[in-house]
């Protein structure tokens, strides 16, 4: 491993961070342009906001500075000296750490052999006794309290996000970038964080680079703003000096998608999804799923609240049939429903689970063939074929109405970018009758007109008559689509209320476990 | 979705619709590379042979004419590609549900074992019957053996490689029990075989050849698999389970059922060639069976990508090399196990070349296993 | 051998003897098997090595005069075919089970074809230690004659464990092998770590193979190895991935692989073939009862779940 300065040697890092700069960055992949020409410049101790919607280049800019990706052009420097970091390690060795949107820590190894692990220089034997010591002592002068030997894994995702900071400023990272880093924490909990970050900056030790897709807590802690859109820099500067209306223009490209029109006209009616003291347990055997019991009626949206390692994706495994319930039942239009083919046919119900490449597809089989998972044995020819014919006639036209981009619907689906996969997934679950829809994260990863065009579809399958359950971690796509929200905490629903009138901090009290 | 089954799907995805010289680049990778791999497997061995001290040149001479280089010795080679053909199919089959499954050594000995108990059970009867019967349980047991594979890994979570590995070793001793105890021969002294089922109850040979009806067997199983694979629903729902068992199970499909049914094929196909070994080459069942088809026919599976079709030639091929055995034992007295060296050269080359599939054309004929995982991570490649 | 003097005490005594006597080249190839699999790569090619292991050490032995010289052999013929099988499931798109299955017919089928010329000559064989000298009774000092690796084995299983829980590369062992995507984080480069862990699990193979042919059974032929090597995968398993487990693991197994012989020394001689096969039941039986469809075992390594 070379070193990866130009010249002269770096220190251990102590004292004030040196400020960053990003220098006319350009980085390609293959024909594609990630980044263009985008120049940035941190000052020691300050809190600089990175913002653009999915896909601008944030998460690629902040790799090129780690030391994933070498860039194609400009130059990258830590006050004077220009650096090229060609790993992770060499970053580190700068003082620069960052802290991922997937967690790092290793699940089935413990707090304390976490901290030790993250190290770069190991001593040959672990002293254990030793290690714990100076790590209480490190704790001891942080904010947040942690159990050295719990496993990772029993941990709530706040938690891991708390111990994932703290192992930078363990490893004495000066110049920490965080990627996203509320999106797994309650409002009250990514508070706290924010906050101690920015008063950590304030006292000089560290300079912060925060990437974020949310205005409020731009204007609230950033002191710097950088705003990326398709790879370029369309606006940078102090953040008292804008307003998050202009911010959003530029992120945006000038047409801010107004707010989403829902002229609700569907009419409540029966009962079609009735979940009755559900019980399930997650992978490990550990119980996910404790009891839960909900009612949807057609013509409604029901939201979930809820943060990652509450329960709820094993709800949505559990009601699209891919795991097994331990306790309770499931009904469908009055009937028990087992998650068979038969069933799904004739209740019409279907299923939106999020990563729809990993849950609802076979990456390697065509956009035709993938359409046609519910409806491959229609029309069968000598009772046993399936007809291509009429598997790509109504691939065509799925296609078509949905405006999936493909080259070809015989392309393997896995060549389509995310958004198409989840268009493709829409077209194929929400065609025909649909009396029960479970969507869960539907528009996670996707950009803004994706969204707003999934969000129609979903609401146009309430009009029909359908009961959706949307399952997501973003309250503002609960507020904007349900009529009804349940808050869904340890397996358990902690609160339910209507959408109108709900606060956003009492939600967020009762997803954390505190009630 | 493990290897063996995105074998399959990326060979149905890509054959579809695209451009010719697209179809064109995805015959070359499909061919070009086996070959390329058979070629460098035959100069590794090259290797093995000068290090014992033969002559190389000679050894592929005698390869060659051992295999193909006389009416006598295709047949010989179609013989032996015969059972290839089917135990082969205990491998591909399941593959297509994405499990990697090398039973088939122990279902081909527990089909025979089966045929066996039927020839006498029906003895004096006409043996058009007995010849159904035979191959009726044969199938039975056979396919009973690997459904057992199946319904451990899809049940219990057992490895079905590990487990049917074990089975293999546990059919073995289960019928040396059964060959040298219940069912033994007192005729037979000098090598424990169960009581011949009777002249009149052979299969009989395909008019003009010296070859036996088993051949046909293996022809209309590896056609019937892939008219079953390619275009069934039953073939299209068992894709889906190799692709994704999460699409499946979102999708309805019973996956429990269909990685069952699959494996209770695949074991069926592999009894089969027990039954046609005991009915039409010895006439018994003895230690004679064991002679390692279940194994050489895992590598036809690979070898051919686990294609049905593709299995037949590659069967053939491996026949003859392994009819050659003999040749190579006398003329260059190589050791007997030179065809198993052979064989296992070729099995790694081919495993290695698969690095290689992809990289024929440039960005027509794409491989995108990886590609999944990142787009599901969420995060786009800015 | 008779169970005579021993009245009832025979049985289980010949077990005994039976089991610290079969259970070495169980132990070994576990133990390799278990360095491999932490590092999140499955070896089902052990029981290749294990047999290409007999064979070179048989030879070696034979051609040297020194049985430790074939072990060594055995040990770097084993060090070539983890070695082999950890560059090979390192190329990108190869599958890892399919290479396991490839090496071990390549190495069995190697090992058959350079070891035809010495199954025949009698090559000088490991000693015995007598731990049972202090006594009087013959089948007692019968069941206590262990070999020096049974004692370097078990000493192996403890260092193993102490390596895994306090030594810094026994720790990087195991983060590769539980995620793989943090280890490259931190700057480790998961394919080194695992071809080395493949490689020296070779090492281990190829000495427990060495036992085979250089202590019990003695020989070198055609009908050596009976699934030994394929046993310790699932002994892994069994042992949920820790050293000493598989200590106790690879007794319990040595002791039903002695069940048939023991057997016969007390006077049952029949139904040898399903004795034979009583090992592999076992195994199959264990694999049932411990593996879960839905749940993750627990000390199983993150990265051997997506195997499958």
């Amino acid at each position: 491993m070379s070193a990866p300065i130009a010249t002269g040697t770096l220190a251990a890092p102590i004292g004030r961070p040196r400020p960053l700069e990003a220098d006319a960055v350009c980085k390609r992949f293959g024909p594609f342009r990630a980044l263009e020409s985008v120049s940035l410049r941190v000052e020691p101790g300050s809190v600089h906001a990175l913002l653009g919607e999915n896909g601008a280049g944030k998460s690629t800019l902040v790799k090129c500075i780690m030391g994933y990706h070498p860039i194609d052009g400009g130059s990258i420097r830590l006050g004077d000296l220009e650096v090229t970091p060609r790993s992770p390690r060499d970053a580190q060795a700068l003082g620069i750490g960052m802290v991922y949107q997937h967690f790092t820590l290793v699940p089935n190894m413990t707090v304390c052999e976490n901290f030790v692990l993250s190290r770069a220089a190991l001593p040959f034997m672990v002293d254990w006794v030793r290690e714990r010591a100076s790590l209480r002592g490190f704790l001891s002068g942080m904010p947040f309290k942690v159990d050295l030997d719990a496993p990772v894994r029993s941990l709530s995702a706040g938690e891991k996000q708390k111990i994932e900071i703290l192992k930078q400023l363990y490893l004495k990272s000066r110049i920490v970038i965080l990627d996203e880093p509320t999106s797994v924490l309650t409002p009250a909990e990514a508070d706290e964080v924010l906050t101690m970050l920015h008063s950590m900056a304030r006292g000089g030790h560290v300079s912060i680079v925060l990437i974020t897709h949310k205005f409020r807590e731009v204007t609230k802690y950033a002191d710097d703003v950088t705003i990326l859109r398709r790879g370029r820099v369309v606006g940078h500067g102090r953040v008292r000096d804008q307003t998050a209306e202009a911010m959003a223009e530029k992120m945006m490209g000038g047409t801010v998608p107004g707010r989403e029109k829902d002229e609700n006209a569907a009419t409540v009616g029966e009962t079609r999804l009735h979940v009755d003291q559900l019980e399930a347990d997650d992978d490990s055997g550990v119980p996910a799923l404790r009891g839960v019991s909900f009612e949807v009626r057609s013509g409604e949206i029901v939201g979930i609240a809820a943060i990652a390692g509450n329960g709820q994706e094993e709800l949505v495994e559990v009601l699209a049939g891919q795991r097994p319930r331990r306790a309770g039942r499931v009904n469908v239009s009055g009937e028990a429903f087992h998650a068979t083919r038969a069933q799904m046919k004739t209740r019409g119900v279907r299923c939106l689970p999020e990563e729809p490449l990993r849950n609802a597809c076979v990456a390697a089989m065509s956009v035709s063939e993938n359409m046609a998972f519910r409806t491959f044995e229609a029309r069968a020819v000598l009772g046993c074929f399936v007809s291509t014919k009429a598997m790509n006639a109504r691939a065509t036209r799925m296609v078509a109405d949905y405006g999936v981009r493909t080259s070809s619907i015989h392309s393997p689906i896995a060549q389509l970018s995310g958004g198409n996969v989840q268009r493709s997934v829409l077209a194929r679950e929400l065609d025909g009758k649909v009396d029960v829809l479970v969507a869960a994260n539907p528009c996670m990863g996707l950009d803004f007109a994706a969204v707003a065009e999934i969000h129609a579809r979903i609401r146009a399958a309430r009009d029909g008559g359908a009961a959706v359950l949307l399952v997501s971690a973003d309250l503002d796509e609960i507020f904007a689509l349900a009529t009804r929200i349940l808050v869904l905490s340890e397996g358990k629903i902690a609160y339910e209320t209507a959408v109108q009138g709900a606060a956003p901090s009492v939600l967020g009290r009762y997803m954390a476990g505190h009630g | 979705m493990t290897a063996a089954s995105r074998e399959v799907q990326t060979a149905n995805g890509r054959a579809g619709g695209a451009s010719w010289a697209a179809r064109s680049v995805v015959w070359a990778d499909a061919l070009a590379i086996p070959l390329l791999a058979i070629g460098v497997s035959f100069a590794i061995f090259g290797v093995f042979v000068a290090l014992v001290g033969a002559s190389v040149t000679d050894v592929y001479y005698q390869m060659y004419r051992g295999a193909f280089g006389t009416w006598f010795s295709l047949q010989n080679t179609l013989l032996r590609a015969a059972p290839l053909m089917l135990t082969a199919l205990c491998t591909a089959l399941p593959a297509h549900v994405g499990l990697v499954v090398i039973g088939g050594e122990g279902a081909l000995l527990v089909g025979a074992l089966a045929s066996v108990v039927a020839a006498h059970a029906l003895a004096p009867a006409n043996p058009w019957v007995v010849l159904f019967a035979m191959g009726a349980f044969a199938c039975a047991a056979g396919g009973a053996w690997i459904a057992v594979v199946g319904a451990l890994r899809t049940l219990r979570g057992v490895n079905e490689t590990i487990s049917s590995l074990l089975l293999n070793y546990i059919a073995i001793g289960l019928f040396k029990h059964l060959v040298e105890g219940p069912m033994r021969d007192p005729a037979s002294l000098n090598k424990p075989s169960t009581r011949p089922i009777g002249e009149a109850n052979a299969l009989g040979d395909i008019p003009g050849m010296d070859v036996h009806w088993g051949l046909v067997y293996g022809l209309v199983a590896c056609g019937l698999s892939y008219l079953l694979m390619r275009f069934s629903s039953f073939g299209f729902a068992a894709r889906m389970v190799g692709g994704n068992v999460r699409a499946a199970l979102l999708s309805g499909l019973s996956v429990h059922r269909i990685i069952v049914v699959t494996c209770a094929c695949a074991g069926a196909a592999a009894g089969l060639a027990g039954m046609a070994e005991v009915a039409a080459v010895h006439g018994t069942a003895n230690a004679s069976l064991i002679v390692g088809y279940g194994y050489t026919g895992v590598l036809v599976a690979f070898l051919a990508r686990q294609h049905p079709l593709a299995i037949v030639p590659v069967a053939i091929l491996l026949g003859g090399i392994g009819a050659s055995g003999g040749l190579l034992q006398r003329a260059d007295h190589l050791p007997d196990a030179a065809v198993d060296v052979f064989q296992g050269i070729l099995f790694v080359v081919i495993l290695a070349s698969e690095t290689l599939r992809g990289r024929m054309g440039t960005g027509i004929a794409r491989r995108t296993p990886n590609r999944a995982r990142v787009a599901t991570a969420g995060e786009e490649v800015a | 051998m008779t169970g005579g003097a021993m009245g009832l005490w025979g049985l289980p005594l010949a077990l005994a003897g039976g089991a610290l006597r079969v259970s070495p080249p169980y132990l070994w190839v576990s133990l390799g098997e278990c360095l491999t699999e932490k590092s999140g790569r499955i070896n089902l090619g052990q029981e290749g090595t294990l047999v290409m292991g007999a064979m070179s050490g048989y030879a070696v032995s034979y051609l040297t005069g020194s049985p430790w010289l074939g072990v060594l052999a055995a040990g770097s013929v084993g060090v070539v075919f983890g070695a082999l099988h950890g560059w090979l499931c390192s190329l990108p798109r190869v599958n890892d089970i399919a290479v396991g299955i490839a090496l071990m017919l390549f190495g069995m089928g190697v090992a058959f074809f350079l070891g035809k010329p010495v199954i025949q000559p009698a090559a000088p064989q490991l000693p015995a230690l007598d731990l049972g000298g202090w006594s009087e009774l013959a089948p007692l000092r019968a069941a206590l004659k262990v070999n020096l690796l049974l004692l370097v084995g078990v000493a192996a299983a403890f260092a193993m464990r102490f390596f895994f829980r306090r030594t810094r590369w026994g720790l990087v062992v195991r983060l590769v092998g539980e995620d793989a995507d943090a280890a490259r984080a931190m700057g480790y480069s998961v394919a080194r770590v695992r071809l080395l862990a493949t490689t020296a699990g070779g090492f281990f193979a190829g000495v427990g193979g060495s036992f085979l042919s250089l202590y019990y059974p003695g020989s070198w032929n055609e009908r050596l190895s009976s699934g030994q090597g394929l046993m310790a995968v699932a002994l892994v398993i069994f042992a949920k991935w820790d050293p000493v487990r598989c200590l106790w693991a690879s007794l319990l197994f040595g002791g039903a692989g002695a069940l048939g012989p023991a057997l016969q020394s007390v006077g049952y001689t029949g139904g040898y073939n399903l004795f034979a096969a009583a090992p592999y039941i076992l195994t199959l039986g264990i694999m049932t009862a411990t593996s879960s469809a839905h749940r993750i075992l627990t000390g199983q390594p993150a990265a051997l779940t997506v195997a499958r």
